[in-house]
Formats: structure tokens, sequence, C-alpha cells
């Protein structure tokens, strides 16, 4: 027991020693590009880097593909930086990496996306919003909209990935307990992209004739079920709710199309993933979970929040 | 066959004759019908014209694909490019107006539809390959342009550019009409015209066709310029539909087009073909897509289905060429 | 020098490779490390393992495109089942699986006399439904740490992933070279009605060789997991692209007839170094997707040119 603490101890130092010169940080992304948050969310992890002296990164990307994501957290253990960040391609899939990356003495943060509770013991904290929350919000303002009452269809977002599984349950979750009288009639897959999310709901529109709600995963998927609803003519009973506030969802929020949203700010996510790096790096006290704020957003408290830069 | 005299025979093998020319044409009946039974919600005009909708963008690209494989070569390249077009044609529009951004956008694309052409017909490098690595580059060139971020329209209610995705001709939405139309006006090219009967020629016998004189990669190159206008005007029904674009909205298209090309009996080996059974090819996927979920089974149900379709139309299609069923050798 | 004109000559990608190691070892500190190399034999392990298999029914000039969702299919069943009944016995089943999907795409394929590409792009697009039919859209998660240190490990100084790429890339090696069966599959790729006219049973030797690239796919998704620990329904998506890729590389011609496994090595290893080595040197993804899209353009183009002089001296 002591030799593993002096252990600990030791590799809790060598970081600490070399924190003087400068630390460098890897990070291996899920897949930048396929959406304006995870682009946004690369852009200010850069700048933020660069704002801060004595911090140097290695920033890869996975492009979604679990397979490459533990090649480059191999290839970021093989160039010994000082921690590693990981947003999941896959939330246990990436597991054993990260087991190998704490046996090799790097501490490992997550951001954005949860894995799965058996690495819990590998890591050193989680960095990001909290979506089962999101995901609970989302109900609440989906039981007040429609006064308790109503008929509502669910866009998820790409099955098997953890976001969209935790909104998708704290959502399920909340409703059934708040809101007993708004039924979910079907739900399917969005896959985070607003032209499958505008197929999806043109399908549910001719599937029912009445349809009070859509919960969409993200607004990106909201804005795609809107254009739908728009262009069948059945946009006016509609309530529209969704998660991740984009700027599209912003303005159709301004138009009044749009009933609310969870605001969720790229920037900050990768501030607090960077934050909680160093943190760890120089032997700080960081809580497990390390949440960012994530409010509602309604088209009556708008105006407090800037519009989403994405 | 000299004799007008027409024998019980005969007309066993006028049967034979119509199944084998047409069978596309009758699964798509028998598939229509079929799903007019398990869902009374199938057959109603408001689903039949979404089917036509959504598979509209699909199928317009693959009118052009079908050009270029009845030339002997393949298009992997039209998923990537899909993306490329939108993501350009969104962007510039609230930039420089709607006319003069599909303008350059059409430009650009066709561009790089001249680049492969070029690769596949000037240098005769295996098209399989070349467009792959163009599905790579050009998906990279998309990124590289928007810097990851989604592109929008910001005034999607004040432009007459919604009238491409959004808008009706004589009451037919306007997806529908641009798709349809570039499919008649293909299979008239190809039909009725001296180039139509060339790029046939180039794809079913390559040597022949250069020994009568034809221009084997002058055709090629120009069967690339028209996948990439199809694309190109997939492109403007998909940017005016969605009023923005993420920059990998044509992921995976490739394989769904050249699944509807095949299913509609266009051979890969080139040199026959026709854009209106690719039509019907690309309709009965669209429709085994929307009947499944309507009839309330997973979406992943329409892959398994889709599977056995295709394997069994193509042996239908391969079957009566031969003559038989199976084939014979060991 | 006359072995090395000859190996230019015939393998040109091992040129290629040798040029892109040098090149990034001057690129990055950290690649000419021992541990960099077993990372990058251990990365391409995947894909190598199914170009293997890929190498041997493109010879015969037929190709396998749903070698992707087998990976997915058998990654699954092996990770899944592995509770129930034990791990040895679900790899076992995860590996019949692929070979049943071979023998069901290669029987299909001489049956029907549909083109391979139509017969298996069909099966890549039915065995990922059956991969979600299976899964219900679920991730499997390995209990037992014990099968994802399988995929840590090492015997002696190489990764065990690693060895069994190489052992088996051995095998087929000399299968190809010098059996008979390796014989006929160059010569039913080469002229069928000749194979045919020859007495080869064209037939049954194209089911066994889909069997071999089901069994690889097979294989890799079972490494693959134990890489993870775990199996998800949207494993292996492009693996055929990047598959074919690897193989054309390499130098086997899409139309049959020629081909050679230490080509495919060559193939898969010059992706993994281009991969590995851009990961390094920090080049933005964007970026690679472009260089890589270029690369596989450029080999191709200088590939023919070789091949062409080639020919030429040989002839003289």
């Amino acid at each position: 027991m002591r030799g593993l603490m002096t252990a600990t101890a030791i590799v809790a130092l060598l970081p600490a020693a070399a924190l003087a010169q400068s630390v460098t940080i890897g990070i291996t992304q899920n897949n930048v590009g396929v959406d304006s948050y995870q682009t946004t969310y690369e852009q200010a992890f850069m700048a933020y880097a660069e704002e801060l002296d004595g911090v140097e990164t290695v920033v890869l990307d996975a492009g979604g593909d679990v397979a490459r994501q533990i090649g480059q957290i191999q290839d970021l253990i093989q160039q010994q930086v000082d921690a590693i960040i990981i947003w999941p391609t896959q939330g246990q899939a990436v597991v054993p990496a990260v087991r190998q990356a704490h046996m090799a003495g790097i501490p490992v943060v997550i951001t954005n996306s949860q894995i799965a509770e058996e690495g819990f013991e590998f890591i050193a904290s989680f960095s990001g919003p909290d979506n089962i929350t999101q995901g609970q919000y989302s109900a609440e303002m989906m039981c007040e909209a429609l006064d308790g009452e109503g008929q509502i269809v669910q866009i998820s977002g790409q099955p098997g990935y953890t976001t969209a599984m935790e909104r998708q349950s704290g959502f399920e979750e909340r409703l059934a307990e708040a809101c007993p009288g708004v039924e979910i009639m079907e739900t399917q897959p969005g896959d985070w992209n607003r032209e499958r999310a505008q197929r999806v709901m043109e399908n549910f529109l001719t599937k029912y004739d009445q349809i009070d709600g859509v919960y969409s995963g993200d607004d990106n998927m909201g804005v795609g079920a809107l254009n739908a609803a728009k262009a069948a003519g059945r946009a006016e009973g509609i309530a529209f709710i969704g998660a991740t506030n984009f700027a599209v969802g912003y303005e159709a929020m301004e138009r009044g199309e749009y009933w609310g949203s969870v605001y969720q700010s790229p920037v900050e996510d990768a501030r607090n993933a960077l934050d909680t790096a160093l943190a760890v790096i120089r032997g700080e006290d960081v809580p497990f979970l390390n949440y960012f704020d994530t409010p509602k957003i309604t088209q009556a408290n708008m105006s407090e929040y800037t519009k989403p830069v994405f | 066959m000299a004799t007008d005299i027409k024998t019980a025979a005969d007309h066993g093998a006028q049967l034979k004759a119509l199944l084998a020319q047409q069978g596309i044409l009758i699964a798509f009946i028998v598939f229509t019908i079929g799903f007019a039974f398990s869902s009374d919600r199938f057959m109603s005009a408001d689903n039949l014209m979404t089917v036509l909708r959504q598979a509209a963008i699909i199928g317009t690209i693959a009118v052009g694909v079908t050009v270029v494989v009845i030339g002997g070569n393949l298009d992997l390249s039209v998923g990537s490019l899909l993306s490329f077009a939108t993501v350009l044609v969104v962007d510039l529009h609230d930039k420089i107006g709607p006319a003069p951004a599909m303008l350059v956008m059409f430009v650009a694309t066709m561009g790089i539809g001249a680049i492969t052409g070029f690769l596949v017909g000037y240098l005769r490098l295996n098209s399989l390959i070349v467009t792959l690595g163009m599905l790579s580059a050009i998906q990279g060139i998309v990124l590289i342009y928007t810097g990851g971020q989604n592109v929008d329209i910001r005034e999607q209610d004040g432009t007459w550019f919604a009238v491409f995705g959004r808008g009706y001709v004589f009451g037919i939405a306007t997806p529908i009409v641009i798709f349809l139309g570039l499919a008649i006006l293909m299979e008239i090219v190809l039909r009725r015209t001296s180039y139509g009967r060339k790029v046939f020629a180039v794809g079913g016998n390559p040597t022949a066709a250069v020994f009568s004189g034809i221009n084997r990669s002058r055709m090629v190159f120009t069967t690339y310029l028209i996948s990439a206008f199809a694309v190109g005007c997939a492109a403007v029904i998909m940017g005016s539909r969605v009023m923005g674009s993420q920059n990998n909205v044509g992921q995976g298209y490739e394989l769904l087009v050249l699944a509807g090309v095949i299913l509609g009996g266009t051979s890969l080996l080139g040199g026959s073909g026709s854009v209106l059974k690719t039509v019907l090819g690309v309709l009965i996927l669209a429709i085994i897509q929307n009947a499944l979920i309507l009839m309330g089974y997973p979406y992943y149900t329409q892959w398994l289905v889709t599977w056995v379709v295709i394997i069994l139309a193509v042996w239908l299609d391969v079957a009566s060429k031969r003559g038989r069923l199976f084939t014979t050798f060991n | 020098m006359q072995q090395l004109k000859q190996l230019v000559l015939t393998q040109p990608i091992w040129l290629f490779v040798i040029a892109i190691t040098i090149f990034f070892s001057f690129g990055s500190p950290h690649f000419l490390d021992v541990q960099n190399f077993k990372n990058i034999l251990v990365q391409t392990s995947t894909i190598g393992l199914i170009a293997l298999g890929m190498t041997f029914v493109m010879i015969n000039g037929n190709i396998d495109l749903s070698v992707g969702a087998v990976v997915a299919l058998s990654a699954s069943l092996a990770v899944g089942l592995q509770s129930e009944v034990g791990i040895l016995p679900a790899v076992v089943v995860a590996l019949a699986a692929g070979i049943g999907l071979g023998f069901v795409n290669g029987m299909i394929v001489w049956k029907t006399g549909v083109d391979a590409f139509i017969v298996t792009l069909g099966a890549m697009i039915g065995v990922r439904g059956l991969v979600f039919l299976y899964t219900q859209e679920q991730s499997f998660f390995a209990t037992n740490f014990a099968y994802a240190d399988f995929g840590m490990s090492a015997v002696g100084p190489l990764p065990t992933l690693a060895i069994i790429f190489l052992g088996f890339a051995a095998l087929m090696h000399w299968i190809l070279t010098s059996t008979i069966h390796g014989r006929n599959t160059y010569a039913v790729g080469g002229n069928r009605e000749a194979a045919i006219n020859a007495g080869i049973k064209v037939g049954p030797h194209m089911v066994v060789n889909f069997m071999i690239v089901g069994f690889f796919a097979a294989l890799a998704g079972v490494t693959l997991s134990t890489q993870m620990g775990a199996a998800t329904p949207n494993l292996g998506r492009d693996f055929e692209l990047w598959t074919i890729t690897a193989v054309v590389l390499g130098g086997t011609k899409l139309a049959g007839g020629s081909g050679s496994v230490i080509g495919t090595l060559g193939g898969v290893l010059a992706i993994g170094i281009l991969r590995n080595g851009m990961n390094l040197m920090q080049v933005p993804a964007f970026y690679v997707l472009v260089i890589l899209g270029v690369i596989l353009i450029a080999v191709l183009f200088i590939d023919r040119q070789v091949g062409r002089k080639g020919a030429q001296e040989l002839r003289t």
C-alpha cells in the first residue's frame, strides 16, 4: 500500500516539476467539423491555450471513429504528454485505452460526453455539461409549453452516443414523472443531422394527424423538424423544444417559432476542460464531475443570453 | 421470328422478354400495391409526395451517376461533392445573392467533376480508386473552406431561392420537378442523340468505339461533367430545403445512389442501362424505407429488406439475359 | 542492384513506405521510437487482417464491400455473448459468423452470376441491419478486463496483435505463392474461362476465398474489440474503402489476376504510417483528408507509369 502511494506521489510530482517550464496537454476530439459546436469548441480550446503561458497542446480529432481515437490516445501516451483530454467517440469503447493512459501515469480528463462507469476509476475528472439534467430541463419546458397535456414525438441524436442516450433518458424519465399527461408517440434518430431530422419529421407528420410537441436532441435537428412542419403548414400548433442552443435555434425563438432550448456554450465547455486538466496537473483538488452551467433558454428569458456564435 | 403467326411458345417468350425488360417496373408496381394494403397512410397523396420529395435528392444524383456507369466507370465522389456544392451555394447565398451563388457553385462543382473526368478519362486511371481518393480530398476541402462551421441562410422567408426545395410548380413540389425533369432530359439525350449513342458505345466496347472514331477520353470526361452537374442540381434542392448545411451532409450518399442505379438494372460493366429505370430503382428504395417506418418497424429493418431486394432484382435481370436461373460452371 | 531494381519495379509501394518513414523521422522526434512502431503495427493490424483476405478475393477478380459490417457483427457477437457463454466460445461464434456470411456471399456470386460488387454492396447494407437487430443499437462492454488486456498484451518485444497480424500475413503469403489454392487464385482471376477449361472448380474456389475474407473481417472485429474491450454497432464504417485502398496501393489489380501479400502489407503500412506521422506532426485533420486522397490518386498514377516502364524493361 505504501509502495503504491509513493508511486502515485512520484507520478504526481513529475508533471508538477515540469510545470515550471511548460506543460503539454493532448486532446483527442470526437468529430470536428461534423457540427459547429465541435468546431467552435476546438477553436476556443486552441485560442485559450494560446492565451495561457506555458501551455503546449497537441490537438487531434478522431473523425468519429472509435478505432482511430484509441490509436490517437496511444500516440499521445507515446509522446508522454502531461495530461490527456478525451472527447469520447463512444463512452464504453475508450475505457481500455483510458486505463492504458492511467497505467502509464498520465492523468485523463473526459470532456463533454461521459465515459462508461467502468472507466471512472481511471480518470481524474469529467468536465462538461450534465446531459441528464439537460434532458430533464427539456422535459420540464415541454410540460410547461403543453400545459401538461398532449402527444409528442422525439428526434434523438446518434444512436449509441452517450450524449444522445443521456438526454433521451433524462427527458423520458422526467417527463413520465412530472408530466404523465404528455405521451411520447414515437422516437427516431436524427443523427445530429438537420436534413435527416427534417426527413424524420416529414414522416412523423404523415403518420400522425395530431402532434403537439417535438423534442430534439439538439437545436440543429430541432430546426430541421421546424422546417418540415412549416412546409406542411402545421408549425403553428407544435411546441419545439431542443437542446444545445444553436444560432439558428436562437433566431427561430426570436421569430416565435421555437419554444425553448438549453443554453450550452462550447467556449465554456472548452475552457472548462483545459482548466480542469491544468488543475489536475498542478495536483489541485478537482471535483470528479466538473459540470459547467447549462441553463434553460426560452422565448421569455432569451434576452439574457447572447446569440450563440455557431 | 420470320412468320406472323404467333404460337403459345411465342407468347411465353414474349412474357419472358417483358419480364426481362420491365422487371424493375413490375417490381415497383408490386411493392406499391403491397405496401398500399399494409398501411392505410401509405397511399395518401401527402405521403406519396413526401416519398417523392425525399427521393428527389438521391434520385437527381443517381441520374448523373447512371450516365457515368453506362460509360463504363464508377463515381464514388458524389457524396462529398454534394457536401461541397451544398455548403458552397448556402454559404454564398447571403454573401453575393442567390443567382451568383448558384452560378459559382455550378462552375466550381463542375470544375471538380472535370478534374475527376480528366483523371479517369484522359489519364485512364481506375475510376473506383480515383473517385475514392476524390471522396476523401473533397470532404477535406469542404472542411477547410468552412473551417468546420455549419453554414446557414439567414433570411429564409424572403429569398426566391426557397422555391427549389420548398416551392411548387403547377402543384407539384419543385424537387420532384427537377428530379424527373432531369431524368427525362437525360433519357432523351441518351436515346435520341449521337452523344448518347457514343456513351453507350464507349461503355459497351471501348476498343470498338475507338475504332469507329469515337474520342473515348473525351466521352468519359463529359460523363463526369454530367454527374457533377446533377450533383449541383441536387445541392440546390438540398440547400433550399434545409436553408443551411453541415459539412458532411452528403456523407454515405455515394452508396445509396449506387444502390438505386444498380437496382434500376444498369450494368456496372458499362454499355447498358436506363435513366428512367434508375428513377424506379431509387423510388423502390425510398418506398421501402417510408413504408417500413409507417408500419412501425425500426429504421434498420429497411437495410435487411434492401439487401434482399437488390440481390433478387439484379439476379432476375442477369438470369433473364442468361436464359436460366443459375450459372452452370463449377 | 539488380535485385533492388526488381523490388522497385514489382513493389513500388515499399519504396514509398521507406520514403515516408525517412520523411517523418525528420518531421517528428517521436516517430523513430520503438514504441511508436509497435503502435503503428497494432493500429494497422485491423485493416491489415481484412486486407489479407481482400487480396485473395481481389486477385480472384471479385471484391467484398461487406467487410466493415462483418467487423461490427463479429465484434458485437464476441463481446455480447461472452458474459453468457465465456470468452472463447463467443469468439468462435463471432469467427463462424464471418465465415458463414462469406459463404453466403460466395454462393450468391457463384450461383446467381451477379457481380461481386453488387452482391457485397447489398450485404454491406444488410449485415449492418443484422448488427442493429442483434445489438438493438446498444454498445456492449466486456466486463472481464482480461479480454481488453489481451488486446494490450505483448509476447516478448512485440504486441500480441502485431504478432497475429504478421503471422497470418506470412501464412497467407505462403498459401498464395506455394500452394495449389494460391496458383488457382491467380488463374481464376487472370482468365476465368481458361481456368474452367483447365478443370479448376472455379465456383467452390471463389466461395472458399469469400470465406477467407469473411474469416479475416471477423478476426479483425475480434482483435479490434479486444483493443476497446467493447463493441459498438457503428464499428467498421468505411473500413471496406480503406481496405480496398490499401490492397490497391499494394499493387493488386481490380481486374484480378495479379497482386501479392507483400504488396498489400506495404499498402497497409503506407496508410498506417501516413496517419500516424501526420498525427505526430499535428497536421490538422481537415488537411489529412486532402493529403490522403491526393496521395492515393498520385500513387495510382505513379504505379501505372512505373508498371509500364517495368513491363517494357522486362521485355527487353
